[in-house]
């Protein structure tokens, strides 16, 4: 699965791409439309992507076996 | 040569042999190095490896000369030793025997770092063709660093500021001592098997230049070159430069401006996102503009009475959504910035299908999905498909019905 850094990276890039689209290509209503609609829904993907994602933080621990375990910070290091 | 008439010298011979030539050849040295495995024995003597990048070199140095070292030796402290080179017959070991030891000046550590700079720097380490570019938007963050200190906590407060989508994951490592470097190289190296990873943060307060001489190692600088991951460095104050800066992907002058350099800041990316909405918003109002427009020359056209029931209805539909549109845009500017559901919830009310709640249905030919807008194009297509707000259904055209 893509990473949310591509998926937002995509996104954006779409969004943009739709919006230059719909106010310079002479467009069909039913096209232009169809684009609007796109263009709100990755919208909505982007903020979805960066509200979601509550500001985590992880230690990483090395094992034995020598592979990292993600554990939960001991202390929260909020401002 | 063998003494007396053998062929051959007993190993005894050849170390001390060996040991006379080394003497004679070195009786005084200095040597820049830097002290590991370091050990006091009960006698008072101590025993010690001073090492470089490259070697490492024994040494010892007996108690009555080691009372006088005006400092308490440690791991991972840059000296400069002064003694005499000589062969440990026993083992047949080399070594020095220091009887003068004092910190490395930063004269010295200069010279070294301006070394080792050099040869890096023509072997290709620094290349800027080699560097990554940074991701724009970064999700998961790596930030080696030592767990405590300030360095840490200015860039977990920084990230979380600029950038609150960012997961961080906080790597541990020793970032001064003998235990500094290897303990890099082996974050370096297991980082990159971290799923989705996007970035890395090297981070280091300010300190002396023996205090920040870890990031001047060369396995570090090894490591940060090898790494497959973006790798920004933020090591000491403004003025300090180390070696990671050098290799690393791009260099930022303390761990917090390391933090900064890395995100973008929430703010800017959301009034991005507003903004690209709106232009999208705007479009739409503009084109429901024009089809009210080309509406009523329709109508002035046509005057005709049996017409002109259905088409004001219809003109009427189409005003009261401009309005709509009108009050969703003026209201997007007043709040921009604020809540962002909301302004998508207004977005969302522009759908198609909210309007179809309201008792109207989209006409689509059957077969290719494309909308019908005239009776004529419902009568060659024949086979239609109506789509309600809830759901579609398909129709049969029958024939042209006049009148309303």
């Amino acid at each position: 699965m893509a990473t949310k850094k591509a998926r937002f990276e995509e996104s954006m890039k779409r969004l943009e791409e739709i919006v230059r689209e719909l106010e310079t290509a002479n467009l069909s209503l039913e096209e232009s439309m169809a684009k609007f609609e796109e263009g709100v829904k990755l919208g909505k993907v982007c903020r979805e992507l960066l509200e979601k994602a509550e500001a985590r933080i992880k230690v990483l621990v090395e094992d034995e076996a020598g592979t990292l375990r993600e554990e939960d910070a001991p202390y929260d290091s909020k401002d | 040569m063998p003494h007396d008439d053998k062929q051959y010298f007993t190993v005894s011979e050849l170390n001390s042999l060996v040991r006379s030539l080394v003497e004679e050849s070195y009786p005084e040295v200095r040597v820049l190095g830097e002290v590991s495995n370091f050990k006091r024995h009960t006698s008072g003597h101590l025993y010690f490896t001073l090492k470089d990048g490259e070697a490492q070199l024994r040494a010892v140095c007996f108690r009555s000369q080691a009372d006088l070292i005006a400092f308490d030796v440690e791991d991972g402290m840059q000296v400069l030793a002064t003694g005499r080179v000589t062969v440990y017959e026993a083992y047949g070991q080399y070594q020095i025997v220091v009887y003068a030891m004092e910190k490395a000046g930063v004269g010295e550590l200069e010279a070294a770092f301006r070394k080792m700079r050099e040869r890096l720097e023509k072997e290709g380490l620094f290349d800027p063709g080699h560097k990554m570019p940074l991701p724009a938007y970064p999700f998961r963050i790596a930030v080696v660093t030592s767990p405590t200190g300030a360095a840490v906590r200015d860039i977990v407060s920084t990230l979380r500021r600029r950038w609150p989508p960012a997961e961080i994951l906080l790597f541990p490592v020793a970032v001064q001592g003998n235990q500094a470097a290897p303990s890099i190289v082996r974050a370096l190296e297991l980082l990159p098997g971290v799923e989705g990873l996007d970035l890395i943060i090297l981070g280091r307060g300010g300190g002396s230049l023996e205090d920040l001489w870890a990031f001047n190692e060369e396995s570090v600088a090894r490591a940060i070159y090898g790494c497959p991951i973006p790798v920004v460095s933020g090591v000491g104050h403004e003025t300090d430069f180390t070696i990671s800066d050098f290799v690393s992907d791009v260099r930022a002058a303390t761990p917090t401006m390391a933090a900064e350099i890395s995100v973008p800041r929430m703010e800017d990316i959301i009034a991005r996102l507003d903004g690209i909405e709106s232009r999208l918003v705007q479009f739409a109002r503009l084109d429901l503009e024009l089809r009210r427009r080309r509406l009523s020359e329709l109508v002035r056209s046509y005057a005709l009475g049996r017409v002109r029931g259905g088409v004001e209805g219809a003109m009427q539909s189409l005003d009261y959504t401009v309005e709509r549109l009108y009050r969703t845009v003026r209201e997007m500017a007043r709040d921009r910035g604020s809540r962002v559901r909301e302004a998508l919830a207004r977005l969302e009310g522009l759908d198609a299908r909210k309007v179809l709640s309201r008792g109207y249905a989209v006409c689509s030919d059957g077969g290719t999905g494309r909308i019908i807008r005239s009776s004529a194009g419902a009568l060659d297509a024949r086979d239609i498909r109506l789509t309600f707000s809830d759901g579609k259904v398909s129709a049969e055209v029958k024939e042209r019905v006049n009148g309303d």
